[in-house]
This record gives C-alpha cells, sequence and structure tokens, in this order.
C-alpha cells in the first residue's frame, strides 16, 4: 500500500457484513476495499454455527456448489437438561423439503469464501490491517488512518462488529451496556464424520442445530447450542453480560460447566477438543442504532444492532449480509445524486426499519426479556423434568400426567403465575 | 471428557503476542471497585486477584471480545484491538 490511496468506498472489517459490502459494491463498479484486522480472513469472527439460506439465494448466484457449508440443517432440536436427565425435543420436515433454510459453518473458513467471491467482482481484500481511525474532513468521513498509513475514500462503511469501538468514538452510541450485550463461549469437538452421522442419527451432509436451557448453565441465566460440522461438533453457550453482576459464577468455567452435563458428556464421548473461544454478541437486547450513517459514512451488520433472536432462532449472518445489501443500494443512490450527506444517507435507517430486520426486530423485541425470565431457567426446567421423571419411572403403579404435575409444581409456582408467565412468553412469541 | 482448566483450554488456540498490551488497566482505579466484575467476566480468566486483594491483568490468552470493557464500572480499562495481524488467531471460529 502506498501512504495514500484513493477509493470509492473503504469497508472497516472483514466479517460477514464487511466482506458482503465489499461484494456488493464492486458489483455495482466501485472501487472498494475491505481492511479485515485479523492476519487472514476468518480469524477473529467466531459464531455458534449456524447461517440462514435465503440471503445467498438471492445474491449469491451458484453458491449451494461452492460455499464451504459443513451440513445442511435437516434436524431442529431443543433440549431442556435437566438436573440429571434430559428432554428433547426434535423437530424433522418432511421427506420433499427441497433447499435447504439453513446450514453450519465455520466463520474462518466461509468468510474466506466470501472474500473470494468479493475478490471475483473486482473488491480488495486486505487482511492483517486495523484500522485505528475514522478521518474526517468537514464533518465527512474521507478516508482511514491505518498501521500509519492513510488511505481516503468518498463513502466509508463500518463493518467492526459488535464490540462498536469506533462507532462509539465516532458518536453514533453511548457507552455499551451490560444488559444489552451478551458473552458467547464456544468449544469444538472433533468427533469424525461417520460418528456424527451416527451419533445425531443424520445422513451424511445433514446436520443438527440445537438449542440448550437448564441445568448446569441455568445459573447463569445462559441458553446454549450445539451445531453439527463436517467432521466436528461444536457446542457453547451465551449469557448476558449483566448477569455477571448478579451470580457467582465466572464465565470462563461456563463452557466446563455445560460439558460436565451427562447430555453433552455424552455428545462429545471420544472426541477431541481442538479448539475453545469467546465472542460478545448482541442478543438482540438493543436494537438497530438510532442513527447507523452520518457524513460519507455507513454501519452495517452487528455493529449497526442487526442481530436478531426470535426465541427460536438466532440470525446474525443473514441480517449482517442484508444490512450490507440495503447500505450498497443507498450508496449507488447517493453517489448518482452526487450528495453524501447524513441527510441523504439517513434513508438507509429507513430502509432498515421497513427492512426484514427492522420487522423481526419490532415482532420479537420482548423475546430476550421473557426469554432472561428466572423462572424459566429455574422453576419451570425443574417442573418439567420432575413431571416427565414421574411420569416415565414406572414402579409397580404408574402415577396419572395429573399426579405428576401436581407434584412437580408443589411448592415452586402457582397455578395462576403459570398462566400468567405463559400468557407472557404466548405474546413475546 | 475429563476437567480442562481454562489454561488448558487456551493452550488450544492460536495467539500471535505483540509486544505491547492492547489492554491496559489503571488498577488504582480498581481499589475502590468492590465487586471487581472483570474477573468473572473475562472468559480467559486473564484478570486474576492476588492475595491482598489486588487486581493482576495479562493480555496474553486475550479472545478480544470486548466483555471486560462493557463489564467495568469504574472505566478503568483502556482497550484497544492489537495491530493489523496480532492477537489471536481462530480456526474455529
Amino acid at each position: 500500500m502506498s501512504a495514500e490511496e484513493k477509493f470509492d468506498v473503504i469497508v472497516v472489517g472483514g466479517g460477514p457484513a464487511g466482506l458482503s459490502a465489499g461484494y456488493f459494491l464492486a458489483k455495482k463498479g466501485f472501487e472498494v476495499v475491505v481492511l479485515e484486522r485479523g492476519e487472514d480472513i476468518g480469524t477473529k469472527n467466531m459464531f455458534g454455527g449456524r447461517i440462514y439460506s435465503h440471503v445467498f439465494d438471492k445474491y449469491y448466484p451458484g453458491w449451494r456448489d461452492e460455499a464451504p457449508v459443513e451440513r445442511w440443517v435437516r434436524r431442529e432440536r431443543f433440549t431442556i437438561l435437566c438436573k440429571e436427565g434430559s428432554i428433547s425435543l426434535q423437530y424433522i420436515p418432511g421427506q420433499d423439503v427441497g433447499e435447504y433454510d439453513s446450514f453450519t459453518a465455520f466463520l474462518s473458513k466461509f468468510l474466506k469464501w466470501m472474500a473470494v467471491v468479493a475478490e471475483s467482482e473486482g473488491a480488495l481484500v486486505l487482511p492483517g490491517v486495523k484500522v485505528d481511525k475514522i478521518l474526517l474532513e468537514d464533518g465527512y468521513a474521507s478516508g482511514v488512518l491505518a498501521g500509519g498509513d492513510r488511505l481516503t475514500a468518498d463513502y466509508i462503511v463500518v463493518a467492526e462488529g459488535i464490540n462498536t469501538l469506533l462507532v462509539e468514538e465516532l458518536g453514533l452510541k453511548g457507552r455499551p451496556r451490560p444488559e444489552s450485550l451478551g458473552v458467547g463461549v464456544k468449544e469444538v469437538f472433533k468427533l469424525g464424520r461417520d460418528a456424527i452421522s451416527r451419533r445425531f442419527g443424520i445422513g451424511d451432509g445433514e446436520g443438527v442445530a440445537e438449542f440448550l436451557i437448564g441445568y448446569p448453565i441455568n445459573k447463569y441465566g445462559a441458553g446454549g447450542f450445539v451445531y453439527t460440522m463436517d467432521e466436528y461438533v461444536s457446542i457453547g453457550a451465551v449469557m448476558k453480560i449483566g448477569n455477571v453482576y448478579k451470580s457467582e459464577n465466572n464465565v470462563m468455567d461456563l463452557a466446563e460447566d455445560l460439558r460436565s452435563h451427562p447430555y453433552i458428556k455424552s455428545l462429545v464421548e471420544g472426541g477431541t477438543i481442538v479448539e475453545y473461544s469467546a465472542h460478545m454478541v448482541g442478543e438482540g437486547w438493543g436494537s438497530i442504532l438510532e442513527r447507523p450513517y452520518g457524513d460519507g459514512l455507513l454501519v452495517v451488520g452487528d455493529a449497526a444492532g442487526t442481530l436478531v433472536n426470535t426465541g427460536f432462532t438466532v440470525r446474525g449472518v443473514d441480517y449482517a449480509v442484508e444490512s450490507s445489501r440495503l447500505a450498497a443500494d443507498v450508496i449507488e443512490e447517493s453517489h448518482g445524486a452526487g450528495d453524501r450527506s447524513s441527510a441523504f444517507l439517513s434513508r438507509y435507517k429507513n430502509y432498515l426499519d421497513s427492512s426484514v430486520i427492522g420487522r423481526s426486530l419490532r415482532r420479537f423485541r420482548k423475546v430476550p426479556e421473557v426469554l432472561s425470565l428466572d423462572r424459566l431457567h429455574t422453576t419451570y426446567i425443574d417442573l418439567i423434568c420432575d413431571v416427565l421423571s414421574g411420569v416415565y419411572t414406572v414402579g409397580e403403579e404408574t402415577p396419572s400426567l395429573k399426579e405428576s404435575i401436581d407434584r412437580g409444581r408443589r411448592g415452586r409456582v402457582s397455578i395462576f403465575r403459570m398462566i400468567l408467565d405463559l400468557f407472557t412468553l404466548w405474546r413475546s412469541l | 471428557m475429563e476437567y480442562l482448566s481454562v489454561e488448558k483450554r487456551l493452550s488450544l488456540v492460536r495467539f500471535n503476542i505483540h509486544s505491547e498490551p492492547h489492554i491496559k488497566v489503571d488498577t488504582s482505579k480498581c481499589i475502590d471497585c468492590d465487586y471487581k466484575p472483570c474477573v468473572k467476566a473475562c472468559p480467559a480468566g486473564l484478570f486474576t486477584l492476588d492475595d491482598e486483594g489486588r487486581l493482576h491483568f495479562n493480555y496474553e490468552g486475550c479472545f478480544e471480545c470486548g466483555t471486560c470493557r462493557v463489564v467495568c464500572p469504574g472505566e478503568a480499562i483502556e482497550w484497544r484491538y492489537p495491530p493489523g495481524g496480532f492477537g489471536v488467531s481462530l480456526r474455529f471460529g
């Protein structure tokens, strides 16, 4: 890189949002560079493991044959971890599902593919470059300072991810609150392709996406996940950062505690742990930035708050890509109009609000609050575990379901409270 | 699977450590902080207390997640990313 280079657009960050922004903009004919601080693309990124297909179907022709998909999600599981045992609910769609809605992936690999696709459209993707500062000229974003180099551009797209250092420095966001962010931990185990297919009862190339709730991660107020990869299984949990103040637990023990549960033990039995990692998550407790734009500047993906947690699904990568698609459209319109003022770029916020991202955020805004109800993590877990163990622990006589429910409920929660909670839960979904 | 200490788990992760710490903790601000949430919040366990209850921090082994920055009530943490190409390098993120 020379001391000063001029681009149409500089994208800060080479994650799902940044690389798709590079792709969309290059496709429209812009000279665009994506700057990624990791030594290689995908080395700083971490997520649970699932990506929803729809955005790639729409915007990345031929991707199903090219992208490094680990497994196509064929089974959805919801598992309650009881003190000892567990209860699983599994959904298997009918035979004639057509194309799969989602797939599992490692971002480390998947993003390298996204970078290649962006480059094939003419974007320049530079790993190993950290942006220290966004430069302003008369209030307009004019370039970036990166490790002593100065790069200039007409537009800056900030795709820095959930840890929003630049967005905060630009004054587009206040100090992040522990209540509006999560911290996620993940362990990856190598098990082998055949062992995974056998253990999870799936065919070759087909995968399981599993959501966990209950012991022992309920003391953290955490929810867990299991994703099957081609030869690996990813297991982890996410908790609200604010819960650190409430509990005596240590985040560094979260993965350890989860792994100690007999159900999780049985999943990774015989496997070898290959990596442990952690990342912050915008569990949808926040929402889209009020101003994800400035003069000559747009914010996309996690940095803009586009992740949505619907209670059943977490929409991270797909919504990040969608936000970049909208940002690229706005830059094209702004360039055409010869106006890169924040007044013009503010339409990006309107596009986000009326897009699937905004609609989902509004529809599911109460979900995080409900999911963090203490009763959901303890009382109801105990209740349902006791009821099922009552029904299925068979001696001479079998207790009726009603007897089991009454026994499980006793002293824990009133019928009235239960109905109220059910109502709250129902309204939030 | 046996118990894995956080040190053991961190030994599985590739770190390209820069000589200059990217996170600096002004521990003088931590003396009056009763709760010290950073100690419990760091998924890599990099904040520790000594016998006298003083806070110590080691930036080596940092996932750069930012949780400590969010959780610190005293603005004692000066938080930057390591220079380009340095820091954690995940293979299964």
